[in-house]
């Protein structure tokens, strides 16, 4: 019987790079940035680490495939060293690589690097890809607002939302993601913005304004982890290691977009991976025992939906609970405190390690202006593709 | 005569017309613009003269399955690429099946018919046409957009040919060649002249004394007119009573090309009754005439396409839709859409068809996949053929897509659910005005998938349009 991930492994260090327009850095800078960062709070030799995890899901914007460019741009020399790609959830998925193997016992001290450099494409938003010679033949190429904005129409439909409830509640969720940016120094997006200006952003899809979009943005996050034991012979306190309690992936079959029961007004994959994290974390009641997240926000409906989804509020309820501040700063259970996708950015493959970033910051008391006052468990949570066909991420990490 | 029957006829029109006027007014500075009376229909940037004749195809199929199908145009979108074939797996029709191409002229739908007609075996002819014409010329306003399909076959039918006389008079009304692509007219006042003292005149005279019928007998007559008052001096010539039905398709979608003449037949036998007797003529450096005894009515498509639709009022689309401006999009237009013509060859009969599977526990999906989608099969099943295009379905999400590139901004896409339990990811057409909302009903219309414009190939795949189409209004 599988025992779980829990307390298996801690984060010996973490690094974060700004995230934002970095016209002057390439991914291989970013990744030296995050990783210099990382190794210092880490405390350890290069030259102590076994295994590496690259993480990025756009191969073909500046950071090339395989795990070469990891490789070389740290020069871990005759280690091995892997890439995975499992779209937004690209970063979780490499922690999650490192992490397992130092539960396994395969290595003492495993790292995960996430990285993306997205504005070197040219223009804004995510590149266009294909999507294989075969679906090509078939399926709609719609853009990542667009994709999403499918969730907002059948969320109203599903729950008899007024429109103009939605885009309150929307606009909420942005808006509190801006006032926490503005006081993130790494963040894309550092500004606040009123709520008008965000309900009258020029539409991008139906019902998605501008400002319900994230940015994408270039940048790199790592972490490097180890077993309790090691990290506290290398001489970390017990009070300042970061547990890792649960990580769980979850990933669509086609039953969304190919089965016809879907009401398409959730996740599933959230729903099916928050269900498994919270037991694996051993957590009862995450409305209690959560006290911060980190939630995949690429647009204002995806973070509303996800709090439904990960039970923190009732079904149909998060567009009222978000206007009412339950998330906001100063709310019961504080979202997106370092801006989320929204502000802090969205450099693909990194975000799940930023998201971990954040988490990990706030437990440890080091978030400066934004600490929150007491952390009991932190959640993270990434959503790759689209809401109708996607990999949705849940981990939660917790003082060991 | 041959003992073959016209079995059913159909006509398709797109959703847009454009409104003369516009262009008048946007073009006063310039004295050009044309005429300013009427509508002409425009079709959307994914059809084209195969998936409006498909459309049209779909308005008769069903009566028999023909032995032949012929896709008649004078604008077919590939110059070496069946697209009778095409439309064959687009209908689902037999691989077996005869697929032959015809063009050449604007008579070459109504030679087809004929040629079925005589042949004693049943033929599908389908005509569909999207000509291009620089904006300012009398062509770019003049010409339509639209198709129509004819069926033929032993059977009592709606109607049957009784005579029919052919003449070949290499008269430039207007000349499309292959290095200029686009039309190049002779004046008018000499075309009507000789299109109806040397062409229409002694051919319609002939066919009318082979079947032995006198002009006034005539209750409609179907005569396309390369220049507007052709038909006026035909009849007074000849002694017609009838009304031309081809008028009124020129005032309200425009000159149909290959099509016109098919499709003023389908509005014809919407209107007619059994032992009226018709006319039917194609015309284009000669022309072919046959006269008809209806023997039944045909769906009333016909009527119902140049009622329904959306007044098109930009001049600017107009031009972006006829192809006739060069926007920028920027680089998200530069996606590399190539088509690979091993995945075409091994899924193009099902893309085109749309063509979903059974599997064998009863669940419908699309497309077919080696595991069934359904949340209890285990392994690889075998599925039993489902065509999908008829099926009524439903919005479950949709949005209007303002960022990624389409020709024709917003890019409409969503899921489909399908009555019989299929769920489809699928773009949609025909959407003007607000976004449809969930729940609404759909109906599939087969359209261009994608243009790859690095390359000049298209891809066919089926889109959803709204269920029902507005009624035009009543002047239009």
């Amino acid at each position: 019987m599988a025992s779980g991930i829990k307390d298996k492994v801690v984060i010996l260090g973490m690094g974060c790079t700004e995230f934002g327009e970095r016209w002057n850095m390439s991914s291989d800078m970013l990744m030296v940035e995050a990783f210099g960062e990382a190794l210092s709070d880490a405390g350890i030799e290069k030259n102590m680490i076994g295994a590496a995890w690259l993480g990025s899901a756009l191969d073909d914007v500046n950071v090339g495939n395989s795990a070469i460019p990891l490789a070389t741009a740290l020069r871990l020399q005759n280690i091995p060293v892997t890439r995975v790609e499992n779209m937004c959830a690209t970063g979780t998925e490499a922690l999650r690589g490192a992490v397992y193997a130092v539960a396994a016992g395969a290595v003492d001290i495993a790292m995960a690097l996430g990285v993306e450099k997205l504005k070197d494409t040219g223009f804004g938003g995510l590149p266009i890809r294909t999507k294989g010679t075969v679906n090509d033949l078939w399926m709609p190429y719609g853009s990542a607002p667009g994709t999403f904005a499918q969730l907002a129409g059948a969320y109203q439909a599903e729950h008899s939302i007024k429109a103009e409830d939605l885009k309150r509640g929307m606009a909420h969720v942005s808006w509190k993601s801006h006032q926490n940016g503005a006081l993130s120094p790494k963040a894309h997006l550092r500004k606040p913005v009123d709520m008008d200006t965000i309900v009258n952003a020029p539409m991008i899809a139906d019902p998605l304004g501008l400002y319900d979009c994230c940015g994408v943005s270039d940048g790199a996050a790592c972490a490097i982890v180890t077993t309790p034991e090691i990290a506290r012979s290398l001489g970390k306190a017990l009070d300042e290691l970061v547990a890792v309690k649960a990580l769980q992936i979850c990933t669509s079959h086609g039953w969304e977009s190919q089965y016809g029961e879907w009401d398409g007004a959730s996740v599933r994959n959230t729903q099916v991976a928050a269900s498994r994290a919270y037991r694996e974390a051993g957590i009862k009641d995450p409305r209690d025992d959560i006290s911060v997240t980190e939630v995949h926000d690429c647009f204002s409906i995806t973070e509303l939906v996800t709090m439904e989804d990960l039970g923190l509020s009732d079904a149909g309820r998060a567009v009222f609970d978000y206007l009412d501040g339950r998330y906001d700063h100063d709310g019961a259970i504080p979202a997106q405190v370092d801006g989320g996708l929204k502000c802090f950015g969205h450099p693909v493959g990194a975000s799940g390690l930023r998201m971990a970033y954040e988490v990990y910051t706030q437990l440890l008391g080091r978030a400066g202006q934004r600490q929150l006052r007491k952390v009991n468990f932190g959640l993270t949570h990434n959503l790759g593709g689209q809401p109708s066909n996607s990999v949705s991420s849940v981990s939660i990490f917790g003082k060991l | 005569m041959a003992d073959n029957r016209l079995l059913a006829v159909s006509g398709y029109l797109p959703l847009l017309r454009f409104d003369r006027k516009v262009a008048r007014s946007e073009l006063r500075w310039s004295g050009l613009g044309g005429s300013e009376r009427g509508f002409r229909a425009v079709a959307a940037w994914d059809e084209d003269a195969l998936t409006m004749a498909v459309e049209a195809a779909r308005g008769v199929i069903g009566k028999t399955e023909p032995g032949s199908i012929i896709f008649a145009s004078t604008s077919s979108p590939f110059t070496d690429r069946s697209m009778a074939g095409v439309m064959i797996d687009a209908l689902q029709l037999s691989p077996g099946a005869m697929a032959q191409d015809v063009s050449g002229s604007r008579r070459a739908g109504v030679s087809a018919l004929l040629k079925a007609l005589l042949s004693g075996s049943s033929e599908l002819v389908a005509a569909g046409e999207k000509r291009a014409a620089l904006p300012g010329s009398g062509p770019h306003m003049t010409f339509g957009d639209g198709a129509a399909a004819a069926l033929t076959g032993p059977g009592e039918g709606i109607a049957r040919l009784v005579g029919w006389a052919t003449v070949n008079a290499d008269l430039l009304d207007f000349v499309t060649s292959a290095e200029r692509g686009l039309p190049y007219e002779a004046e008018a006042r000499f075309v009507r002249d000789e299109a109806v003292s040397a062409i229409y005149v002694p051919t319609i005279s002939a066919a009318l004394e082979k079947a032995g019928i006198a002009a006034t007998d005539i209750t409609h007559a179907v005569v396309p007119e390369p220049t507007a008052g052709t038909y006026a001096a035909v009849a007074k010539a000849l002694g017609l009573k009838a009304s031309n039905p081809c008028e009124e398709i020129a005032a309200k979608a425009g000159d149909l090309g290959a099509a016109m003449p098919l499709f003023g037949l389908a509005l014809a036998l919407d209107r007619a009754k059994p032992g009226e007797k018709l006319l039917l003529a194609g015309f284009g450096n000669g022309c072919d005439v046959l006269v008809l005894e209806v023997t039944g009515q045909s769906g009333g498509s016909a009527a119902a396409a140049l009622a329904q639709g959306a007044v098109l009022s930009s001049y600017s689309r107009l031009l972006n839709l006829t192809g006739q401006i060069a926007l920028d999009w920027g680089p998200r237009a530069e996606v590399n859409q190539k088509v690979s013509a091993s995945t075409l060859l091994r899924h193009g009969r099902d893309v085109h068809g749309f063509v979903g599977g059974r599997d064998a526990a009863g669940n419908v999906q699309f497309p077919k996949t080696p595991i069934p989608v359904r949340p209890d099969a285990s392994g690889p099943e075998a599925y039993q053929d489902v065509i999908l295009r008829d099926v009524p379905a439903t919005i479950v999400s949709i949005t209007a897509d303002r960022l990624n590139f389409t020709p024709d901004p917003p890019f409409y896409f969503g899921l489909v659910q399908f009555e019989n339990g299929a769920r489809v990811a699928m773009e949609h057409c025909d959407v003007e005005g607000k976004t449809p909302e969930v729940g609404a009903a759909l109906r599939m219309r087969f359209r261009v998938k994608a243009i790859d414009r690095q390359r000049q190939f298209r891809s066919y795949f089926w889109k959803a349009a709204p269920a029902k189409r507005p009624n035009l209004p009543v002047e239009g």
